[in-house]
């Protein structure tokens, strides 16, 4: 009776890796059929066109509004200075959202383990978060100076609060008949969270992360506009100050793209760790 | 496990139940002296509202009696629980969506790991019990109700719970399913010779799952009535048709019909 049994826990702890390598294949590259790639192609296309057209039709001043000719001039002439501005800034936003996941995750944690905690810290937690981030900005650097301390901690401090709330939400949005079952055999209050509490979040988590990630980009930025010689928000800074519209506007297109970048690998692992989420479908 | 063979499985001695936060303090449960015997099927039937279900969460050890005693083997529902003694099924199938079924089976013997038994069963056996084969990778979003709830009875016959406890299992599920698995349940139980307590308001699964039911009244809840149905095991569909079991109908008809017009006369 026993030796089946484990010939059969082996073959049971292979399998669903197999069916997830399945869907790994099915969101390679997640929703890039051209069905959804091609419209907001040649919408964007079409206005640039006509940007480009209105531009030298009312001979559109370059110090006000660039011909988008002029930006991709000036973006590929200088790549690698902005590829090398852009890391900066993305290291920091990256580095912040981290920080401020991470310490999201502790006081959730915390919160969920008694009311009584959630109680002090949630209030504290708000007051962080209605105070504007560009208000307190210029405060940090006069505290962690001119290095990228400063703009790492207001990413965190502008990230921290949505996963808070959705993680606090997601560790309590558990089934009950599930948390019933897990009781009555007796699983312990650590056994639950990893295996009960921990997953039923994820779906909570992500839809953070879709919130929070834009929210990096912007507490990056603004971190450098107070207090920076690098990074693409010095970078905007300087240009507005020179009225050099190219660089300014290729610096915006930079960190657009960088917000489409991050948001699409957050889907791609959102995709792979939720797949059993009805969400999953969406994108 | 037991070897004293005329001891009762589980054992209720005058337990009532009052929840806290009920602001006039009336009693879920009153008087409720019980004992069920060792193998035995007994269902619980009863208005909704009447408290079965808390009955079956005390014997279950999910809530705390407010006066009373419940021993299972001897043993308080907590200490029972630690032994993984007790399987609960709900209405609800509560699988975790994110495991495959033979993961989901296998979950009680992933926690309380000093407790687990030494020879638990296999998932592929447990799967076969249920009738389950092949099934073991699919996720439970691609499941039907009926199959989900098979695969709870599954997972909380895999500690090797001596004790199956079963909220309205098969009340979300439609009339044939619902049927199909009453029949299931008592295969598997003759197979297992577990002891089942089966919430459920369905007179015709009440008797034909049965040895003893336990009749309850409207708040607070008693045990109104023990109806022994003596009928031939196995249990068959044709049975249904069988006058005896027409009349066991009727009788628990009548009981809870009772139950209902007292509680009227006594509201006037």
């Amino acid at each position: 009776m026993n030796k089946p049994s484990l010939d059969n826990r082996i073959e049971v702890v292979g399998q669903p890796r197999r069916k997830l390598s399945i869907n790994w294949l099915r969101l390679h590259i997640p929703g890039v059929g051209l069905s959804y790639l091609l419209p907001p192609v040649i919408a964007l296309g079409i206005a640039g066109a006509i940007w480009e057209v209105w531009t030298r039709l009312a001979s559109v001043p370059t110090y006000i509004v660039p011909a988008p000719s002029r930006v991709l001039d000036r973006l590929t002439g200088d790549l690698l200075f902005f590829a090398g501005e852009g890391m900066v800034t993305l290291a920091e936003a990256l580095a912040g959202f981290a920080l401020g996941t991470l310490v999201a995750l502790v006081g959730a944690t915390l919160m969920t383990q008694s009311r009584f905690i959630e109680r002090s810290l949630l209030p504290l937690a708000i007051l962080v978060k209605v105070t504007p981030v560009v208000a307190i900005a210029p405060l940090f650097v006069i505290w962690f100076g001119f290095g990228p301390a400063p703009k790492v901690l207001i990413v965190a401090l502008i990230t921290f609060f949505p996963v808070l709330v959705n993680a606090v939400t997601g560790f309590r949005s558990v089934d009950r008949g599930a948390m019933d079952f897990l009781r009555s055999v007796r699983a312990s209050r650590r056994e639950i969270f990893l295996k009960l509490r921990v997953p039923s979040a994820m779906p909570y988590l992500f839809s953070a992360f879709r919130v929070s990630s834009p929210l990096a980009i912007i507490g990056a930025v603004i971190g450098e506009w107070f207090s920076a010689n690098r990074g693409l928000g010095s970078v905007i800074v300087v240009a507005h100050a020179n009225l050099d519209m190219p660089t300014l506007f290729s610096a915006i297109f930079v960190l657009s793209l960088m917000g489409i970048g991050l948001t699409i690998v957050l889907a791609v692992i959102e995709k792979k760790v939720l797949f059993w989420h009805e969400s999953s479908n969406v994108m | 496990m037991n070897c004293i063979p005329n001891t009762h499985h589980v054992s209720l001695s005058d337990v009532c139940k009052r929840f806290d936060d009920e602001a006039n303090g009336s009693y879920v449960l009153q008087d409720i002296n019980l004992d069920i015997a060792h193998g035995e099927f007994l269902c619980l039937i009863g208005p909704s509202g009447c408290g079965k279900s808390t009955l079956l969460r005390l014997v279950g050890g999910l809530i705390e009696p407010t006066s009373g005693e419940i021993q299972i083997d001897r043993l308080t529902p907590a200490e029972a629980q630690a032994n993984k003694a007790i399987g609960f099924v709900f209405q609800e199938p509560s699988l975790l969506p994110w495991r495959t079924v033979a993961d989901n089976i296998s979950l009680p013997l992933e926690v309380n790991l000093k407790n687990n038994p030494e020879s638990a069963r296999s998932v592929s056996e447990l799967l076969h019990l249920v009738g389950l084969d092949g099934y073991a990778d699919y996720y439970p979003s691609q499941l039907s109700g009926g199959m989900s709830q098979r695969v709870a009875l599954a997972r909380a016959l895999a500690s090797g719970a001596s004790l199956l406890l079963m909220d309205e299992p098969f009340g979300a599920l439609d009339e044939i399913t619902r049927a199909v698995m009453g029949y299931e349940l008592l295969r598997i139980w003759n197979t297992d010779k577990k002891s089942v307590v089966f919430v459920t308001h369905n007179i015709s699964e009440a008797v034909t799952l049965s040895d003893r039911v336990a009749v309850m009244s409207r708040r607070p809840g008693r045990i109104v009535e023990m109806v022994e149905i003596n009928l031939p095991r196995p249990r068959t569909r044709s049975m249904e048709r069988n006058p005896a079991f027409r009349r066991y109908s009727e009788w628990l008809h009548d009981l809870l019909w009772q139950g209902n017009q007292n509680e009227q006369a006594v509201a006037r």
